[in-house]
């Protein structure tokens, strides 16, 4: 495992520090095999992150942030349940390196 | 009711004058939190209709002296919210 | 039910501020209508150019930038306020829309929350 400080979680303490290799190794945690797909959406997170410094705080504003930015194909909770399984806001940050967004149980 | 102004604040707070500067003659004030110390105060005139949450009063041993439309319980805080056209949560 | 949010507190120095944020942007999440209404101290929100990072605190300029993605509606300031402050269209963020008359203005809403 990569020498990188993470909470109780698994998320990032410090969001600079998050590699590709890092979001790897996460996503293997959760069984996910990282596609293009996957990483549009992280690219996405990350993104976002640096120009708001928040991560879309629940699942709800995940998938409207998505939406706005791809449009419906993209920006529906099936699809992105399908690439993050689980609460797919927290399972997407936590790959992408970022803060876990407040409001997700 | 028209109004239901919730207020939390003491009464040196300056949004406590806001809010009796706000009240008109169909509207209710709810003292909650520190505002029920409002009720201890004997230089606070209070308008004709107010409301204090029971909890908050019994933590802090005021037993209003003043004449008060009601001591309320969470559950009828929520009825007021809902009786109220309008509420604004000072 | 359309929500107005009142700040009348400065960023930064509690996290009032911060928690109204949160359930602006919850009840946007929701699909409820909510506005934010900035008024006395509390325009400086609204300021460009914040660098929080050495409070260790994130830039709520950036947060609300995100606010229009979420589906908050309206930025709202108080135009006195922001004459007190010094603040004009060369350094208010985008995306405000500045009021003349907060009373009327709060009138128009069914449930006003104030911040804090």
């Amino acid at each position: 495992m990569t020498m990188v400080i993470r909470n109780n979680e698994g998320f990032l303490e410090d969001a600079s520090a998050w590699t590709t290799d890092i979001a790897r190794e996460i996503a293997s945690e959760d069984a996910i095999d990282l596609s293009e797909n996957h990483w549009e959406i992280i690219m996405f997170l990350r993104d976002f992150y640096n120009e708001h410094e928040i991560s879309p705080p629940s699942n709800r504003l995940f998938v409207k942030a998505v939406k706005e930015a791809f449009g419906e194909a993209k920006g529906n909770s099936i699809y992105l349940m399908q690439l993050f399984p689980g609460t797919p806001a927290k399972t997407a940050c936590r790959i992408a390196g970022l803060p876990r967004p407040t409001n997700c149980l | 009711m028209h109004t239901l102004h919730i207020i939390s604040k003491s009464p040196g707070h300056t949004r406590f004058r806001e809010c009796l500067g706000m009240m008109g003659e169909q509207d209710a004030i709810l003292l909650t939190g520190n505002a029920v110390t409002a009720l201890a105060d004997s230089t606070i005139t209070l308008p004709e209709t107010v409301y204090a949450l029971q909890e908050d009063l019994r933590a802090r041993a005021i037993d209003p002296e003043q004449d008060i439309s009601g001591q309320v319980t969470f559950d009828d805080m929520v009825s007021l919210t809902i009786q109220a056209q309008r509420v604004i949560s000072w | 039910m359309h929500t107005l949010i009142v700040i009348d507190q400065p960023p930064y120095g509690s996290w009032g501020g911060r928690e109204s944020l949160d359930m602006a942007f919850s009840l946007a999440a929701f699909d409820q209508p909510v506005s934010l209404l900035f008024i006395d101290a509390g325009v400086l929100w609204l300021k460009q150019g914040q660098e929080p990072g050495g409070i260790n605190q994130k830039s709520v300029e950036r947060n609300l930038a995100a606010a229009s993605i979420f589906g908050v509606e309206s930025l709202l300031a108080d135009t006195a306020a922001c004459h007190r402050f010094g603040l004009n269209e060369d350094n208010l963020i985008n995306g405000v829309t500045r009021i003349d008359n907060t009373g009327a203005t709060l009138q128009q809403y069914q449930h006003v929350a104030f911040s804090g």
